[in-house]
């Protein structure tokens, strides 16, 4: 294996996916180097969903390999080692997706479920210091006071960010973001990128965009996906805005 | 363009068509099922009120609005039975009489507490498994899911009396038929409505607590269980309700409880007494409603 692919936090190569007869995701080659912040645009329907589940391993390809921090996602994985991944991969989901019913910071303690064994998890009785680097992540969200509230009464920002909470204590490799802005106000929408931001400072960052202006906060480099395939790969400096704006007009 | 979109107008068309033209077909289906029951019944001649209804209504009526338990004030102290002659049989208290059998109502509604209770919660233990398993999203495999939801099929059809008579053979009279009956049948509810409530949940919700590396005891305790446990709750409390309803009968057949005393007034003609009964029942089953429904809106 080459250094260039050692540190290469993915890799993809002649990788398709297909559903119902149609194919979603169709890319020859993609490579991201650890470190690296990728945002990938493109319409709805274009694949970036798909693209970010089957980095996560909740989704195999067709045909292909694939490589996610050092595990070959392609085949079939045994369980404990697509959980070991898991815990190296923090995902902000499309819609959030915390539990509802629970608290903020029950919410947040979730993200280090990987390293809690035995009972302490099935109890949700966390350790002492799990539960004061819980309360360091909701800190860092500047949500510490809403930490015994049920996430179901708190607003779509807070939310967003109790999810960035749980990234935090979950401390991954990888941090894949879908559409993690969807539904904010513009001024929620930049504060939720910046601390996105923060929480991938050791980490490599791949997020869904859609809206051209968070582009310099979230990613050095952009991919635009069109029907399954790559359409353009560019670091973000040689990106023109009227392109951009001609590829979504497309 | 024009031509795709008529074929798609007359697709609509042809659709919703279909639909109504069934809608129609099952309604007609219906009404011919009820002039046939109501049509057979009345050319046996089994439609028929009696034939003084009015005047047996108002007997009954008067008799059951003389609830026995007055009897424990107001009673006759020496009620004297005489025979045909006139001659003096017995005096009885009616006060001591009645008084006695409204120790034994408290008993008896005590018994019948318990094996609604008793019954519901071994019913609700044993559908919790078979409901994982009925769950579509939890996608168990097929056979084991199949089994499953036949098991609970063929429970909830069987009634509860069914399986009280079949049960009193097995482990004989007394409470633990009851106690089985109920929860053989409400196991069948209980799944049902359980694996309802689990197939509601957000399965995203569920994935983020995947994402992170945790395992499947992990997922079930932080995802699965905060999100259904309201609902099994009040799928319990009101199963359980409906069961202290369901036990009241069960003593018809040797469960014991106020089936029992229902049964008894009933061979003797005793409204009144059957009145007492019914009361109890309704006060049983009316604070039980009210409790659980403060419950539920507490858990919501």
């Amino acid at each position: 294996m080459s250094t260039a692919a050692s540190s290469a936090a993915i890799s993809l190569q002649a990788v398709a996916c297909v559903a119902d007869g149609r194919t979603l995701l169709d890319i020859d080659e993609l490579s991201i180097t650890e470190g690296e912040r990728i945002a990938i645009v493109g319409h709805n329907g274009a694949g970036k969903s798909t693209l970010l589940r089957l980095l996560s391993g909740f989704m195999r390809p067709a045909h292909g390999t694939l490589e996610v921090l050092g595990h070959a996602l392609a085949g079939p994985m045994p369980a404990t080692e697509l959980r070991a991944l898991r815990q190296k991969v923090g995902q902000v989901l499309q819609g959030l997706h915390l539990v509802a019913r629970l608290s903020a910071l029950e919410n947040v303690l979730i993200g280090g479920l990987g390293r809690v064994r035995g009972w302490r998890g099935w109890t949700r009785c966390y350790p002492a210091h799990e539960t004061e680097q819980a309360a360091q992540a909701l800190q860092a969200v500047a949500l510490l006071d809403r930490a015994h509230t049920r996430t179901d009464r708190l607003s779509g920002g807070e939310k967003q960010k109790v999810a960035i909470a749980r990234l935090l204590m979950q401390r991954p490799r990888l941090i894949l973001a879908d559409e993690p802005t969807a539904a904010l106000d513009p001024s929620a929408a930049a504060e939720v990128c910046q601390l996105l931001v923060q929480a991938a400072r050791q980490a490599t960052l791949v997020s869904v965009v859609h809206n051209p202006v968070l582009l310099p906060l979230l990613a050095e480099r952009v991919i635009g996906l069109r029907q399954g395939r790559i359409a353009f790969d560019l670091p973000l400096t040689d990106l023109d805005h009227q392109e951009l704006a001609n590829f979504y007009r497309q | 363009m024009t031509r795709l979109w008529r074929a798609c107008l007359a697709g609509r068309r042809a659709k919703r068509c279909s639909g109504r033209s069934a809608f129609l077909a099952l309604t007609l289906i219906y009404f011919l099922l009820v002039a046939a029951c109501l049509g057979s019944l009345a050319r046996e001649g089994e439609l028929s009120l009696g034939r003084n209804p009015l005047r047996n209504l108002l007997k009954t009526a008067v008799e059951f609005a003389r609830p026995s338990f007055i009897d424990v004030w107001w009673g006759n102290p020496e009620f004297a039975y005489r025979s045909d002659d006139g001659t003096l049989l017995r005096v009885e208290n009616r006060r001591a009489v009645e008084l006695d059998y409204l120790a034994g109502l408290v008993g008896a509604t005590w018994t019948t507490i318990r094996i609604a209770t008793l019954g519901s919660l071994l019913g609700a233990v044993l559908a919790l498994p078979l409901a994982a398993l009925t769950a579509r999203n939890l996608a168990a495999p097929r056979p084991l899911a199949w089994l499953a939801k036949a098991t609970l099929d063929v429970a909830r059809s069987i009634h509860t009396l069914v399986f009280g008579l079949v049960l009193v053979g097995i482990v004989g009279l007394g409470p633990t038929a009851g106690i089985l009956a109920i929860a053989l049948h409400s196991m069948g509810s209980y799944g049902k409505l359980f694996a309802e409530s689990i197939e509601t949940l957000d399965i995203a919700s569920i994935d983020a607590v995947r994402s992170v590396g945790a395992g499947p005891v992990q997922v079930f305790f932080n995802a699965i269980w905060p999100a259904v446990l309201p609902q099994f709750v009040s799928s319990h409390l009101y199963l359980w309700e409906f069961n202290i309803r369901d036990s009241t009968i069960l003593g018809i057949i040797g469960a014991g409880g106020l089936g029992l005393l229902i049964t008894e007034a009933i061979s003797l003609f005793q409204w009144g007494r059957l009145a007492t009964v019914l009361i109890v029942v309704v006060l049983l089953v009316a604070s039980f409603d009210a409790i659980s429904r403060r419950i539920r809106l507490a858990l919501l």
